[in-house]
């Protein structure tokens, strides 16, 4: 069932940056499977109006601040008449918003729901808890989470007062197409060419990148006590290194001392293109991280078809399938050893490194996040069964918060929201109430002011002609 | 009730040449071209009442000490005959009602008074655009004025000079509106259409096909039509 969806976020381009790339990456993939997606932002410096991106994704840049210069609204309420105006004309359904710290999106959830549609919210935030910023920021997310439909993580840090069932990790995903292998012959064409399996000889030169930011978190300490190790014990081994932080000068040092500058190869920092040309170069990679969330650079790499050593720990060993990875614990002597397992592995030829590719490709696709976002709001608007969405039978209403209407989907009534936020805090619960409250007075006077009828419904973008028409034109230009 | 929502109308004197008509007023049936009349008889009637007043004014400050009598009716033609009419006005009851009123309001007050009244009896009951395209010629652009003093401002656009006509969107207050715009060649802004209705979608549509079917090649009309 095709949905109307609106994206709505602070982050979009003209502004380069991850959140901004995957808002255009789902948006895309969404528009593939059916879907009508709009995309609802900021004005930029020169930039405001209605855009069409490729694949006609709309874009609109709402002149935010423009609007009313004379009368000093209170922000949290002066997106409403023009988000109303967007949502109905575009006959949205579900609204998304993306960016913990984007206040269009917290905003866009409160009129959303006040006006009766679906939310749901996308975390893409990967810092921690302590500062004080995200302390504001987490009493921001509790408010507009208090009525959200849905949420979606990218990693499995979950928030406090947020019921689990509402939450789902979706993962980041690669944009394989720009990580390819060497020699990759791409399958444009429909015929899938099986991948040539390259074969190492007992004296070829193996070589093992690692990109990463010298930092003392990813592990630069431990790649500093590792390489001399692994280069005495494997003699046509080298290293490729990319990257700057401020623990190069230990890995310049290292290199001077053991005299291993015809083997180490240290190329400073590099943009982010140019990954997969340094990726390419290597057979493995290895990743000495000490913690990490995620690791979209072992993807990255396994897509160029490297074989992987890393260290287990935080998310990495939920990220890629055993065998395309040697897992070592934390600490030299484990990294030293595995690393030496990976390069006994690969002299004997028994890592298919050439397949990794497709793999990949089929498992950190856009299509596929897409394809789980489009699961979500199947759950959200009801389309799929409690029991199929939240994956075990909840038919015992204990499970939920009285507030909910059917389970696992936030009731609209005007009381139950209340309730919802009211449990927010002492003070914020007020405070959150009476903005819910003002917010839907606000609702019922463009009800009234701007009535629905009055307001133009947009025509969507033509999709794609189905063959037979394309044929039939064919046949009358043929005549 | 004296305007709509607006509206099209279509000319169409010749195959080459089309004119749209945009415009908030109504189709006039018996009852409201009767609210018409009376609303005309109230303008002309509010009107003179304020000249009365003013002329009361202007004659008490002047005038008031020269008591002139007029003996005989004058002659319609003549000069005089002007003056005895106002001295019958304002020695009238009406006349004499009003000087008192005027005596009262300070001359500060009633002149931005008057001349707000006077413009709002001035002010059309409804706003027309339209859009004349001729082939081979060009397309020109006119909406009417607010008053009934001056006439529509109307903008002529030569073929040679147009490099596109389309409908595009836009913020506009708290709305996105959907506008024809005519870009000119040479110019850094484009021309909107029916600037102050901004008249609705399907209207837009329609206009825009038409003129992009009278201005090019008829068969491009013809696939837009049915399209």
């Amino acid at each position: 069932m095709p949905y109307n969806i609106a994206m709505v976020s602070d982050f979009f381009f003209p502004q380069p940056g991850g959140v901004e790339s995957h808002i255009y990456q789902l948006s895309t993939k969404l528009i593939d499977r059916g879907h009508k997606v709009v995309i609802i932002t900021h004005a930029y410096e020169e930039r405001t109006g209605v855009r069409y991106l490729t694949n006609g994704l709309k874009v609109y840049y709402v002149p935010f601040f423009i609007i009313y210069r004379a009368t000093t609204f209170p922000t949290v309420f002066s997106f409403f008449p023009i988000f109303r105006n967007i949502v109905i004309r575009e006959k949205i359904e579900i609204v998304h918003g993306h960016g913990s710290l984007s206040s269009l999106c917290h905003e866009a959830i409160l009129h959303a729901r006040t006006m009766g549609l679906r939310a749901v919210f996308t975390d893409h935030s990967l810092f921690g808890f302590a500062d004080a910023a995200s302390i504001l920021a987490n009493k921001l997310l509790k408010f507009s989470l208090s009525d959200v439909d849905h949420v979606i993580c990218e990693n499995t840090v979950l928030r406090a007062s947020l019921d689990p069932l509402m939450v789902s990790v979706i993962p980041n995903a690669v944009v394989a197409e720009n990580f390819r292998p060497r020699n990759y012959s791409s399958s444009e064409n429909g015929y899938q060419v099986a991948p040539l399996p390259q074969y190492l000889g007992p004296h070829d030169t193996i070589t093992i990148v690692v990109i990463s930011r010298l930092f003392y978190n990813k592990g630069t300490d431990l790649l500093v006590a590792a390489i001399p190790r692994i280069l005495s014990a494997h003699p046509n081994v080298r290293f490729i290194i990319g990257g700057s932080g401020p623990k190069a000068i230990d890995l310049e040092q290292m290199i001077e001392k053991n005299v291993l500058q015809d083997r180490v190869e240290m190329l400073g920092p590099i943009r982010h293109e140019e990954v997969r040309n340094v990726m390419v170069r290597g057979h493995i990679y290895l990743h000495p991280s000490l913690t990490e969330a995620f690791g979209t650079v072992i993807v990255e790499a396994a897509s160029c078809g490297l074989y992987i050593v890393c260290t287990q720990v935080g998310g990495i060993p939920e990220v890629l399938p055993g065998y395309m990875t040697v897992f070592a614990k934390p600490e030299e002597d484990d990294l030293v050893a595995a690393t030496g397992r990976a390069i006994a592995a690969l002299r004997a030829n028994k890592v298919r490194t050439e397949e990794f590719h497709d793999e990949v490709k089929t498992m950190y696709s856009w299509t596929d996040v897409a394809e789980r976002t489009e699961r979500v709001y199947d759950g959200v608007s009801g389309v799929l069964s409690e029991a199929d969405f939240y994956g075990y039978d909840i038919t015992d209403a204990g499970s939920w918060s009285a507030t909910r209407g059917r389970s696992g989907v936030q009731s609209f009534a005007l009381i139950d929201r209340l309730k919802r936020y009211y449990g927010c805090g002492i003070w914020a619960g007020k405070l959150f109430c009476l903005c819910v409250v003002i917010d839907y007075l606000l609702f019922l006077l463009l009800e009234i002011w701007a009535p629905r009828e009055n307001i133009d419904i947009a025509k969507n973008w033509p999709k794609k002609e189905k063959v037979d028409r394309i044929q039939r034109d064919r046949s009358k230009f043929g005549r | 009730m004296l305007r709509s929502q607006p509206r099209l109308f279509a000319r169409r004197p010749s195959p080459t040449t089309v004119e749209y008509l945009v415009s908030t007023s109504p189709t006039y049936n018996l009852p409201l071209r009767l609210l018409l009349v009376t609303t005309f008889i109230f303008r002309v009637l509010v009107g003179l009442g304020v000249l009365v007043l003013l002329c009361s004014k202007f004659a008490r400050k002047n005038y008031s000490s020269e008591a002139t009598t007029y003996p005989q009716t004058p002659d319609l033609l003549n000069i005089d005959y002007v003056w005895y009419f106002l001295h019958i006005i304002a020695t009238s009851k009406a006349g004499t009602q009003s000087a008192k009123l005027a005596s009262h309001i300070p001359a500060t007050a009633l002149l931005p008074a008057s001349l707000l009244i006077f413009y709002i009896i001035l002010l059309r009951t409804h706003t027309t655009e339209a859009l004349l395209v001729i082939r081979g010629l060009g397309i020109q652009t006119s909406t009417s004025s607010d008053t009934f003093l001056s006439t529509a401002t109307t903008r002529f656009i030569p073929t040679e000079k147009i490099q596109d006509i389309f409908v595009n969107e836009a913020f506009r207050g708290f709305e996105v509106r959907y506008y024809l715009v005519v870009v000119v060649e040479g110019e850094e802004d484009v021309v909107v259409v029916f600037p102050r209705l901004l008249p609705r979608r399907h209207i837009v549509e329609k206009v825009w096909r038409g003129a992009r079917a009278c201005l090019y090649e008829p068969d491009w009309g013809k696939e837009g039509k049915s399209g």
